[in-house]
């Protein structure tokens, strides 16, 4: 029995540009968030080390991006040191979650500013789209065709980060943290009320 | 490397391929990377929206989890979907059948695999050295993305793509040396729409028999004493052959359109043609399997597969009958004389078991007299490095064979500083000679051969005309 592949579905994954694209875009993402979130600097010690931890992480995924067509050979006793040091280099970057550990440290630094409501809502998108991008890298799909069906969803969780913002930005009904509490539980039941509403 | 291939710079075109396996494989859906950065993103911002009681984080949760959300949603609506369509969890219909080669996607829950149909075809399962092929491979899931990712096996260089997106895929490779050789895997991961849970199977490519690039050879060695078989040679008797042998005088029975009138005219008595026979003869092609030097790829084992390769289909093309043994350590791989082109991949496939080392088949001694029959032309191609087969060789020349050698050695021992050192290549340079030198006293030709070269250049004495046989 012959069987013909069907044209138009078997595209081999186009190179360059198309490869490098979107690991570069991930990589300005990552770069982007971490720069939104470090501005203005702050000198504290846990603010620098999640600065260091977010800039650390942030390049270790483009790395991990970046080399993740090379193969890892079946077997390295054969190999010289320095190889086997790269090969290890390269367990780690693959072993690793890195985009996990940026964006809890670039979140952790976020909130070692003061509340800026606006300005977390859009480290929100930009966290969301460095997440998407990086998948996208990753698996090489095609990107139009991801965002085509997203975009419905991802247009209402644009809506989700303004709901938070405002809520951030509604004036407390009174001192002390039991205000503050209440809005930050009102967002969440936001939150909830579309994650529980729209997938129906 | 003189070998039958195409020419440089022109790509084949692979045509269509042969099913080799088309199964159903199950597949455990988990949820994928996305998901999980997904998930630490929504969970983290969370966290600290409660703990710093800043609404702003809270709202950075809503993106990833409405994503979470409803990617679970509409995987349990699929799930539900198919089994109210008489599927049951197993991923199998009412009447029995597996329902994923109906292009059926496969219920998303981690803990409930299903079942994808999938299909592997091979554009050839036979190759010559360097000619590319390809695989190709397809699932029956039409509704979820599908990634295939290539990894070559020993042995096998990849020609294309290894990471290809869609339901179907061709990935194009080659095979650099001769063997037995496993073409690797496919890794087949399937997303589902929302990217959130990904399937992760990986199928087991076929083996492919890769042959011996063919030498070059276009003339043959042909004995001066053939036996009595039609054949495309010229006897040294007349026959009823096409080729002129000379003029005799008429005599009652020989045919009138064989009268050469203008010989008759000038003697004044009838003269007829005299036409030489044409005959057939035996050659047993004798590969030296013990000792494989050299570097890979034009090692002496390589240059006598290739060698012998290129021999089979020289005289099997002139009609001879051809036969092979391999000789290795432990024994003997033999195929008896025949005729036909089939011959020729039966000669190679005997060829390829001596890739195996230890051979597990017939001693040398045991050899049947189907394998070596009376007055065949045996062409042994050897490095010569090995005593018992020399010996070998001997005896057969002592039996009443005619034997010639192609000296397969391309490589010696490399100079060496110390003194000892450079005694110790010297005296194994003289041995090599001593060897020779002792197998041309006893009448046996050799010729060497780098590969590089036809064979018809080093065979050109012995080409060119008959090889006298000496009893």
């Amino acid at each position: 029995m012959t069987t013909t592949v069907p044209s138009g579905q078997a595209q081999p994954r186009a190179g360059g540009l198309s490869v490098a694209g979107p690991r570069l875009a991930a990589v300005l993402l990552g770069a982007a968030c971490v720069a939104w979130t470090a501005t203005p600097l702050l000198h504290s010690g846990l603010a620098k080390t999640a600065l260091v931890v977010a800039i650390i992480a942030v390049t270790a995924g483009a790395l991990r991006l970046a080399v993740a067509d090379i193969p890892q050979p079946e077997d390295d006793f054969m190999l010289p040191g320095y190889l086997r040091a790269w090969l290890d280099v390269l367990a780690v970057l693959r072993l690793l979650a890195w985009e996990e550990t940026a964006v809890v440290a670039i979140l952790w630094l976020e909130v070692q500013h003061p509340v800026r409501a606006w300005h977390t809502a859009l480290l929100g998108a930009g966290l969301v789209a460095y997440l998407i991008v990086t998948h996208l890298a990753e698996s090489g799909a095609d990107p139009g065709l991801v965002l085509r069906r997203q975009w419905k969803l991802l247009t209402v969780g644009a809506c989700l980060l303004a709901f938070g913002a405002g809520f951030a930005l509604v004036p407390a009904t009174g001192p002390g943290a039991g205000a503050a509490l209440l809005r930050v539980l009102a967002a969440i039941a936001v939150v909830a009320a579309a994650v529980l509403v729209l997938p129906g | 490397m003189a070998v039958a291939s195409p020419p440089a710079g022109e790509q084949p075109t692979l045509g269509a391929s042969s099913q080799v396996t088309a199964d159903e494989v199950a597949v455990s859906w988990r949820p994928s990377r996305h998901a999980r950065r997904l998930l630490t993103l929504a969970a983290a911002a969370l966290l600290l929206a409660v703990i710093t009681r800043n609404p702003a984080l809270a709202g950075v949760a809503g993106p990833p989890l409405l994503l979470l959300g409803i990617g679970r949603a509409r995987a349990g609506k699929d799930s539900a979907g198919k089994d109210s369509a008489g599927k049951d969890s197993a991923g199998k219909d009412s009447a029995g059948k597996p329902a994923a080669g109906r292009n059926q996607a496969p219920a998303k829950s981690s803990s409930a695999p299903a079942l994808v149909g999938f299909r592997i075809g091979l554009t050839a399962t036979r190759m010559y050295e360097g000619e590319p092929a390809a695989v190709d491979v397809t699932v029956a899931d039409d509704t979820d993305d599908v990634r295939w990712s290539f990894e070559p096996g020993r042995g096998i260089e990849a020609g294309s793509a290894t990471i290809v997106n869609g339901q179907a895929a061709r990935f194009t490779f080659a095979v650099p040396r001769w063997g037995k050789r496993g073409l690797g895997s496919v890794t087949l991961t399937l997303h589902d729409r929302w990217r959130l849970f990904e399937g992760r199977v990986q199928l087991t490519l076929p083996s492919v028999d890769c042959y011996p690039s063919p030498a070059v050879q276009r003339t043959e060695v042909v004995l001066s004493k053939l036996p009595n078989r039609l054949g495309e040679h010229r006897a040294r008797v007349p026959g009823e052959g096409t080729e002129f042998m000379g003029v005799r005088e008429f005599v009652p029975g020989d045919r009138q359109r064989a009268i050469n009138w203008p010989a008759s005219t000038r003697r004044g008595r009838l003269q007829v043609n005299t036409f030489a026979a044409e005959r057939s003869q035996d050659v047993v092609l004798l590969v030296d399997a013990t000792s494989d030097v050299g570097e890979p790829g034009a090692s002496a084992l390589d240059l006598a597969l290739r060698g012998a390769a290129g021999a089979a289909r020289a005289y099997l093309t002139a009609r001879d009958r051809v036969g092979v043994i391999t000789y290795q350590w432990g024994g003997s791989h033999w195929l008896a004389p025949s005729l036909g082109r089939r011959q020729v991949y039966r000669i190679v496939d005997v060829l390829l078991r001596a890739d195996s080392g230890f051979a597990g088949g017939s001693t040398f001694s045991r050899l049947p007299r189907a394998a070596l029959p009376p007055g065949a032309l045996v062409v042994a191609f050897s490095p010569l490095l090995t005593g018992r087969f020399v010996e070998a060789l001997r005896d057969m020349r002592e039996r009443g064979f005619s034997l010639i050698v192609v000296d397969v050695l391309n490589t010696a021992p490399p100079p060496r500083r110390t003194f000892a050192d450079n005694i110790a290549r010297r005296v194994w340079q003289l041995e090599q000679q001593a060897i020779r030198f002792s197998l041309r006293e006893l009448g046996v030709p050799i010729v060497a051969w780098d590969g590089a070269t036809p064979l018809d250049l080093p065979l050109g004495p012995y080409t060119r005309r008959p090889l006298v046989v000496r009893r």
